[in-house]
């Protein structure tokens, strides 16, 4: 298990794991960090360290469970970091599995049954996931920031324990059934290469989602539960 | 019938603790082995089963993997998508019913090993495909709720496909349902 600390190398650990640059980038960060630590790029750039290794750590260790988030962290940090999170989907991820998936349909002449039947179904999953992405945008995220920096919040919120457990989400268990379809399932004649650059597209897509699915659960929910507990 | 079983673990606590367990509730007599080396005659088969460790599992792949339906590896740290894994921090009783399942489940293989729906599966698909609840599946095929969801456990486990939509996409790419 790999713990990130101030100390860490940014060089280190995004050669262990180079899916880290997207929460790099979400922070301001781009590739060229020659071996600077945590704790120095994060006084060049501003950034809150603390926030930073707590993102990091949630995002890579499933047993990690950050405590007293919400005395700790105001809201708004952490919805500006899913705001940028949901950035990424909308408008790289998922154009991304769009692009390679159209590539792979146009190959075929849309003669495949069975890839126009799966690509469907991702066209459902994506129409899923852009609900969720504008429910956080319309919805979720005006009200966390509206009660952000709220001095009751802190002295309201006490109860870690309560803390909602993220519901059962359908979108990851649709994008596995995606997966499993094209490994599976596909039949017919199709170009090989294009199939497996939309296969490594949607593979990407759901590790980043169950990733931030553990920052969801574990520092936004206690937030929102502080949130629901002052104006309940 | 006895199963003649094998515990090939490095872990002591670990392998005494199963020992204990298949003794205590199972009336097996089980032999530990601290290594795969230790065991007598290691390619005849002496053994019904083996319970062992990720990592000898791993090591001894040659050996492990045509007996994979033979094997239960024992760690505190499963992932959901493994079969045959016995989770080491589950309570007594889920660890007996784990392995009861779990040998209950090789007899069945025995006799009915195929990786294609059955007719009754294709029928409970058809009828989640067609949005249909549990409880009206059963009603219309007359069984009982529970049979519905061994069913979709069944179908699960044979395609990788979980959700209604999934599902439903599926059927129509098989024929089960008229394309929307």
């Amino acid at each position: 298990m790999q713990i990130v600390n101030y100390d860490s190398k940014l060089c280190d650990l995004l050669v262990n794991d180079p899916t880290l640059i997207a929460v790099f980038n979400r922070f301001g960060i781009a590739l060229g960090v020659g071996d600077k630590t945590i704790a120095r790029v994060c006084d060049e750039k501003g950034i809150d360290k603390d926030f930073l290794t707590t993102i990091l750590n949630t995002f890579i260790n499933e047993e990690y469970v950050p405590s007293d988030v919400h005395n700790r962290f105001s809201a708004d940090k952490i919805v500006s970091y899913l705001q940028q999170t949901n950035a990424y989907y909308e408008h790289y991820l998922i154009p991304n599995i769009e692009r390679h998936f159209n590539f792979l349909m146009a190959k075929s002449n849309n003669s495949n049954t069975s890839l126009s039947i799966i690509y469907k179904f991702f066209l459902e999953v994506k129409e899923e996931l852009m609900a969720r992405i504008n429910d956080d945008k319309e919805q979720l995220f005006p009200k966390l920031l509206m009660h952000s920096g709220s001095t009751r919040l802190e002295a309201n919120a006490k109860n870690d324990s309560a803390a909602k457990a993220i519901q059962e989400d359908s979108i990851e268990s649709k994008i596995s059934d995606l997966l499993n379809m094209l490994v599976m399932h596909l039949s017919g004649t199709y170009d090989s290469n294009l199939a497996h650059a939309v296969l490594i597209a949607l593979f990407g897509l759901k590790k980043d989602i169950n990733q931030n699915n553990r920052i969801r659960e574990r520092m936004l929910n206690p937030i929102v539960v502080a949130i629901d507990a002052v104006t309940d | 019938m006895t199963y003649r079983v094998a515990i090939i673990m490095r872990n002591t606590l670990e392998a005494l603790g199963i020992k204990h367990i298949l003794e205590d509730a199972f009336s097996i007599s089980p032999q530990v082995f601290s290594a795969l080396g230790q065991v007598p005659d290691v390619g005849s088969d002496l053994f019904d089963f083996y319970f062992t460790s990720p990592e000898l599992f791993v090591k001894h792949l040659d050996f492990f993997l045509p007996r994979r339906q033979k094997v239960i590896t024992v760690t505190s740290s499963p992932r959901d998508d493994e079969a045959n894994v016995l989770c080491a921090n589950d309570d007594e009783s889920t660890i007996i019913d784990s392995i009861n399942a779990w040998f209950a489940n090789i007899e069945r293989n025995a006799v009915d090993h195929q990786d294609e729906l059955s007719q009754r599966e294709i029928d409970v698909l058809r009828l989640i495909a067609s949005g249909m609840i549990n409880k009206e599946i059963a009603e219309s095929l007359g069984i009982s709720i529970n049979t519905v969801l061994t069913h979709r456990k069944n179908i699960t486990n044979k395609l990788g496909i979980r959700s209604v939509s999934g599902l439903t996409f599926y059927a129509m790419m098989n024929g089960i349902i008229a394309p929307k």
